[in-house]
């Protein structure tokens, strides 16, 4: 696939602005908002790969994003260096996706989305009332943030650079492997598991490779996670992560690279910016949702690139006198 | 040479037995047509020779190999390709991704998740080859969805026989197709080379009949007559079970 003209000025204009936002946005509170959506995005990019492009709806996925800040965080609490925590955090969270793929790649639709938030469910448990090792509901604290190469993360500037370096380079795996031929085998698996098998394909396998994929990038997610709040306890493992990861991908736009930096993106800035102006930000979120779901089943990345080619074809058919009488339909995958 | 050697086939399903002591030798490049009024057990025994049902008893060889305990996948790699009755392609993608899926099916390459599958200029080319074998070339680009019924049956053709197998089979391949379309359907059967052994499942006697070098007559989920054309239509078994009179 080519990239057209307009597409390349976007990306560069979207990449000045992610560069420099630290400069035109100036308060630091905006740039750590700017920080969750990145390592948020992240998440919800993770949680794509299965949602998306694997057909495999997971409300489990908040485990790993802790399991990555639960493993650094007690090795830091011990006294080892942030490199060994975080390789082996990663590690441990790549070892706990493949449990998971295991346990819960025996079924497909339901009953996956069941196993995984059972899994889930597990482990908050475990890090909610295993107190001799997680702390509890008191949860556990990093004293610092890294300095890697002498390079400070303690301030809003620092951290967010260091969030966007991590985001970009998980956008372009993303990108990478979905263009790929493991990217290509994934999404049959998705529209044609039957017929996958009988081409050839080890369709468990490839769901098994694509789960470990997610992980990680789950386990990297945690991680900034965990050094941005310096803080990690009981809450985050809950359902509600990743039922708001869940959400953050369909309302964006599933199987699309841009659909879940999107989702992430609303549903933080309602989070920590809508809240502190309406107090029941959570039923307008929920509003949002539904007119998403309503209106551009599809999310609104792919949504809106539906309804801005109908626009256009409208003003076109407008000019040449005839009106466009319905929308085109809805946009398919492998868009933005 | 045997190409497909079935032998005490069994299957039941909750009690009802589907598929009873069926054997079956096909040799290499024979064109066997399998016949039988609904609910015979022909898909069925489909199922079972490409292995998406696990039979209850008896052994299937491909080409003197049992495959019998092997997987779908492994089949498919051994050189059994098939087509369904109800269409199964990947109606987002375009004409030429369907058969690139079907030739990736079969390549190492299908694990690796570091390269442009769009720059894979080699699987293009054996995918347009394989779709103009059909007469599919000049939509290449099409997304299947914009195809007709007919089209969409010929792809499957095209993604069976792009992975160039050994034993192809076909279920109902004349299904829901136009007359011009069930001609354009068996002129491409037609032209299949000798070194494919195909067994065809078909309800249209028009056309099969034609097709076939030997014919299977099941019923109940048993081999009732098999033989040549002349020899099953001739036999008054088939004129009961089969053509009603």
């Amino acid at each position: 696939m080519e990239v057209s003209t307009p597409r390349v000025i976007a990306i560069v204009v979207a990449l000045l602005l992610l560069v420099t936002l630290p400069a035109w946005v100036g308060n630091p509170y905006y740039i750590n908002v700017a920080s969750q959506i990145l390592f948020f995005a992240v998440f919800a990019l993770a949680l794509n790969v299965l949602v998306g492009y694997g057909g495999l709806v997971s409300l489990g996925h908040a485990g790993l994003f802790a399991v990555a800040g639960y493993t650094a965080a007690l090795l830091l609490a011990r006294g080892h260096g942030h490199l060994v925590a975080d390789t082996v955090a990663l590690a441990v969270t790549v070892l706990t996706a493949a449990i998971y793929a295991v346990l819960s790649l025996r079924a497909t639709g339901i009953g996956f989305l069941m196993i995984t938030l059972a899994i889930g469910q597990i482990l908050w448990g475990v890090a909610y009332r295993w107190a001799s090792l997680t702390n509890g509901d008191n949860g556990i604290n990093v004293a610092a943030r890294p300095a890697p190469f002498g390079l400070s993360l303690a301030g809003a500037d620092g951290f967010y650079y260091l969030c966007l370096v991590v985001f970009l380079a998980c956008l372009a795996s993303m990108r990478m492997v979905v263009r790929s031929p493991f990217g290509a085998s994934l999404r049959g698996t998705r529209d044609q598991e039957r017929r996958m098998a009988a081409l050839g394909y080890d369709v468990w396998t490839i769901r098994f490779w694509a789960f470990l994929l997610s992980g990680f990038w789950s386990g990297v997610a945690g991680l900034l996670f965990l050094y941005y709040n310096q803080f990690i306890s009981p809450q985050i493992v809950a359902l509600t992560t990743s039922a708001e990861a869940l959400l953050m991908v369909i309302s964006g736009g599933t199987a699309t690279l841009l659909g879940p930096v999107v989702g992430a993106a609303l549903v933080v800035i309602m989070k920590n910016v809508v809240s502190a102006y309406i107090v029941r930000w959570n039923m307008v979120l929920g509003i949002i949702f539904i007119l998403i779901v309503s209106f551009m089943p599809e999310g609104l990345v792919p949504g809106s690139a539906r309804l801005w080619a109908w626009a256009r074809h409208r003003l076109r058919r407008g000019k040449s006198g005839v009106a466009a009488a319905t929308p085109p339909a809805a946009a398919g995958e492998g868009g933005p | 040479m045997i190409a497909l050697r079935v032998e005490g086939l069994e299957k039941a399903f909750d009690g009802l037995r589907v598929t009873r002591r069926v054997d079956l030798a096909v040799a290499a490049g024979e064109r066997r047509l399998i016949i039988g009024p609904n609910g015979a057990g022909k898909t069925t025994l489909f199922n079972l020779i490409t292995g998406e049902i696990a039979p209850d008893a008896g052994t299937i060889a491909l080409f003197d190999t049992d495959i019998t305990r092997k997987p779908v996948r492994a089949r498919a790699h051994l050189g059994m390709a098939r087509t369904y009755q109800i269409i199964t392609l990947f109606g987002r993608d375009t004409l030429r991704h369907n058969v690139v899926l079907a030739l990736l099916g079969l390549s190492r390459r299908r694990w690796n998740p570091l390269i442009d599958l769009a720059r894979q200029h080699d699987l293009t080319e054996q995918a347009d080859a394989a779709l103009a074998r059909v007469g599919l070339r000049h939509l290449a680009h099409r997304p299947l969805a914009e195809t007709s019924y007919g089209e969409r049956r010929r792809v499957e053709i095209a993604m069976a026989l792009a992975q160039n197998p050994r034993v192809l089979l076909l279920d109902e391949p004349f299904a829901g197709l136009s007359i011009d379309e069930r001609q354009d359907v068996n002129r491409l059967l037609l032209s299949i080379p000798r070194d494919v052994t195909v067994v065809m499942i078909e309800h249209n006697m028009d056309v099969a009949l034609a097709f076939a070098d030997k014919i299977t007559l099941l019923h109940f989920g048993q081999v009732i007559v098999e033989g040549t054309r002349a020899e099953v239509v001739a036999d008054p078994r088939t004129r009961e079970v089969y053509l009603g009179h």
